[in-house]
């Protein structure tokens, strides 16, 4: 913490001339922006090499009927959003030095993101219990609805948003380790995390439509 | 012109020497390398052409910040670009958070309701290219106010925005080179 004030202490003319943080930033908080762009890029190009099988293909399975699948992963995105809001919430009351509050805040934070979780690995389980979708198979009733399907469905489907979950599980992990230890962490710890956690918020915002509601299935079989 | 000279030759220490005269090489080269596809490409209004000059150039340009950026740093540049008052001190680095409750809940108020336009979206049958183009912009929409105003990116520096923004924008773009093969893949199918 004295290398902050000595830093501060040495004003000069600009952020580059030495002594002081360029951009205005920590170094901590410069490195989470870089792995916050580097990891954009990851989901990226996944989305991408996902539209390109997609593009490519005779046919695409459509299977998301709204009830589950459209309602549940609209309620996912708004538990995201909301939690979003309130980690926006945990990082004001850390700015204002009020502990307690952005212990709270953050646990709020963190139901969300459960909530998202458990939402989604329902939904995991119902398209491959039920459904009995592989990743590189289809189940056999998508085969008679779209024939000449693609059998990547499930592989395009399983990465982008298995390696989202990922992401939500190891945010909600450190959010926990965060709001543990609050008491021995800067304000600025507290920010890096909320940049790390509306990263994980913005990837969904892609994933979703991409995804869920390119595919929305509009006759779905009566059960 | 002959003190400026010598007043460079004092400036210039062996390795920044070596240092620029290499990177100044390799822009010429890859300028040279963007004229010479213009001057031999039979149709220049190709994907592929333009590809090549565009790169071309992209790299020289990034072989040339080392040279302008010495320049600018020991007084060479610094004339064209002054202004008065140039000399503030900068602020020291405070705990700051601005914003308020009311701005983030109408920002999640916006974020909600760009979502439900969506998933409206989703039930209405338009055609796919106009859909996605709704879709993508609404989300990129989305992305770009989680991370002006969640993120925190409008009350930061430019310059942070200007590091990270663009090279993310590039390396997309960058991914969706491959993209027109997918077309190619779907027509030059013979199985059908």
């Amino acid at each position: 913490m004295s290398t902050h004030a000595h830093a501060a202490e040495r004003l000069t003319a600009d952020d580059w001339s030495g002594g002081t943080f360029p951009y205005h930033i920590g170094h901590k908080k410069l490195g989470m922006w870089l792995f916050i762009v580097s990891d954009a890029l990851t989901f990226s190009a996944l989305l991408i090499g996902y539209s390109y099988v997609r593009v490519s293909s005779d046919a695409w399975p459509t299977p998301f009927a709204f009830y589950p699948s459209i309602i549940f992963s609209t309620v996912m995105t708004l538990c995201l959003l909301a939690s979003s809001f309130t980690m926006v919430m945990a990082v004001g009351a850390s700015a204002r030095r009020d502990r307690r509050k952005a212990r709270r805040w953050i646990g709020a934070t963190m139901l969300g993101g459960l909530t998202f979780l458990v939402l989604h690995i329902y939904e995991w389980l119902h398209l491959i219990n039920d459904y009995g979708l592989k990743p590189f198979s289809l189940p056999a009733a998508w085969l008679e609805r779209w024939p000449q399907a693609s059998p990547l469905f499930g592989a395009t489907f399983f990465a982008i948003t298995g390696l989202h979950m990922f992401h939500v599980l190891t945010g909600v992990i450190y959010l926990g380790y965060i709001a543990l230890r609050i008491r021995r962490k800067t304000h600025e710890d507290v920010e890096i995390s909320g940049l790390y956690w509306h990263f994980v918020d913005l990837v969904w915002m892609f994933v979703f439509p991409l995804i869920y509601l390119l595919s929305v299935d509009f006759h779905p079989p009566v059960h | 012109m002959s003190t400026r000279f010598g007043s460079l030759g004092n400036l210039m220490k062996k390795q920044d020497l070596i240092l620029n005269a290499v990177c100044l090489l390799f822009a010429t080269g890859f300028v040279v390398m963007a004229l010479s596809n213009v001057r031999r490409a039979g149709n220049f209004f190709s994907i592929d052409s333009l590809f090549i000059t565009l790169v071309s150039l992209m790299l020289a340009g990034i072989f040339m910040v080392i040279p302008l950026l010495w320049a600018y740093e020991n007084g060479v540049l610094k004339n064209l670009f002054a202004a008065e008052g140039d000399d503030v001190p900068a602020e020291a680095l405070p705990v700051h958070f601005e914003g308020t409750t009311k701005l983030f809940l109408s920002i999640l108020g916006f974020l909600l309701f760009l979502t439900v336009i969506e998933v409206f979206l989703a039930y209405v049958q338009v055609p796919l290219a106009l859909m996605l183009t709704i879709l993508v912009g609404l989300s990129l929409i989305k992305a770009a106010l989680i991370l002006a105003y969640f993120m925190h990116l409008r009350y930061e520096r430019m310059s942070l925005v200007y590091t990270l923004i663009p090279m993310l924008v590039i390396c997309i773009c960058l991914l969706f080179i491959f993209f027109p093969d997918s077309f190619r893949i779907f027509n030059l199918r013979n199985y059908r």
